[in-house]
């Protein structure tokens, strides 16, 4: 008797303990393996990837100019996903709070910041690897890359957009004559852009001008 | 899901010995691990081409190489001149020059200095389409203006109603001028405005 009085209170504990221990431990893998199937908030870093590829090869070692542009691309991207994290943080904060999100998608998206953050951190600190105080600057640098492919971009769509506008002026001009033409059945080609050229030039003329009082 | 800051993906990559270009290797098609390497053998070239930069380092965006801004600006000059002298064609062709110019700024130089030149230079571009009645491209050329710069830019919001309504497109020619008054009052604008609502309410 006295012999089970103390073995089965330590059954008890044991047994207790050790269903607390199975059922914690299941539950963190599945937690785990759920946070893990989760899709990440960005797509592939390629720029990381290329320059750590880069910095660990071998035979022929990659020359140091190459791993710096390769760097100062890293941080380009970088600070793309920064903009974007900032962008997207307060409202997703007050879409949780009203419950039109998931919980998931908050875990992506503290997890894509945290991980952003260690990344600013790891490109801060091969910045310095490479010189002395190029941390202050590389992300300033990615940040005028980033806002000048911006302005390159804009800049490339002026000859298409025009390409565009110049096809259907013409085609209008060609209607405007056609149906000239089918209604008088003279030869006034182009009547529309004659009537406007007078006017055009006396108003450049004035707009001469102001370009001329401003032109520096 | 969070990539741990020491596990890397090995990009399928190799360097030209003789080149020193980064190419993908022959198994790889991903457009974008391509496109990614293109940028960054342009960078590495841009960055040799600059004679300043000694250590391989892009220089802080305070500073910028003044031979450039100085061509840039002599070019807009000279433009400048072409159209006062009423050679529009010319005129075009210089602001097209400077403009290739501008773009050919390396990549880390103020971002804010680029935009500057490029609104001024395609605002230009755009009157002296407008002198030839080119319409159509002085339109797109006021259309990028604006975009690079809305506020304190009359002159490019008063372009784009002019090609719109000398174009016949009267209820757009309206939209740009209103939102161009958005940013100011001027009376050149409003004046267009006027007639262009003039012209509304006679078709009506």
């Amino acid at each position: 008797m006295v012999k089970l009085s103390i073995i089965a209170p330590l059954v008890y504990i044991v047994v207790l303990v050790g269903t607390l221990a199975v059922f914690s431990f299941l539950y963190r893998k599945r937690k785990a393996n759920k946070a893990a199937s989760l899709e990440p908030w960005f797509g592939p870093h390629y720029s990381r990837d290329i320059y750590l590829t880069l910095l660990h090869q071998e035979n022929p070692k990659v020359p140091d100019s190459i791993l710096k542009a390769a760097l100062v691309r890293r941080a380009t991207e970088d600070v793309r996903r920064v903009v974007t994290i900032r962008q997207a943080k307060s409202s997703l904060q007050q879409l949780l709070q009203r419950g039109s999100i998931g919980d998931d998608l908050w875990t992506r998206f503290t997890a894509a910041e945290a991980e952003i953050d260690e990344e600013l951190k790891d490109v801060a600190m091969e910045a310095n690897g490479f010189g002395s105080e190029w941390s202050a600057s590389i992300f300033q640098t990615a940040n005028e890359i980033v806002q000048a492919t911006r302005i390159r971009e804009r800049a490339a769509e002026v000859a298409e957009q025009a390409a565009a506008e110049r096809a259907w002026w013409n085609e209008k001009r060609e209607r405007a004559s056609r149906e000239l033409l089918g209604e008088n059945n003279s030869d006034e080609d182009g009547v529309l852009v004659e009537s406007s050229g007078p006017r055009g030039a006396a108003r450049s003329g004035t707009t001469t001008q102001r370009k001329g009082k401003n032109a520096t | 899901m969070a990539q741990s800051s020491d596990v890397y993906i090995v990009a399928p990559i190799e360097m030209d010995p003789t080149t020193k270009t980064i190419q993908a290797l022959p198994s790889s098609s991903n457009p974008f691990l391509a496109r990614e390497l293109e940028a960054l053998n342009n960078l590495h070239r841009t960055l040799k081409s600059v004679p300043e930069i000694t250590n391989g380092i892009p220089p802080p965006p305070t500073s910028v190489g003044p031979k450039r801004s100085a061509q840039i600006e002599r070019m807009r000059q000279t433009g400048n001149a072409a159209f006062k002298k009423k050679n529009y064609s010319q005129a075009v062709d210089l602001y097209t020059l400077a403009i290739s110019m501008a773009l050919t700024r390396p990549p880390w130089e103020p971002s804010a200095l680029l935009r500057e030149e490029l609104q001024q230079l395609y605002a230009n571009r755009a009157q002296a389409h407008i002198g030839i009645n080119n319409w159509p491209e002085a339109l797109a050329d006021v259309n990028a203006s604006i975009d690079l710069k809305r506020v304190g830019n009359p002159k490019a919001h008063w372009r784009k109603g002019k090609c719109l309504k000398e174009m016949g497109r009267y209820e757009e020619a309206k939209e740009a001028l209103e939102f161009g008054l958005e940013f100011g009052n001027d009376a050149e604008l409003a004046h267009m405005l006027k007639e262009v609502n003039g012209i509304l309410s006679k078709r009506q």
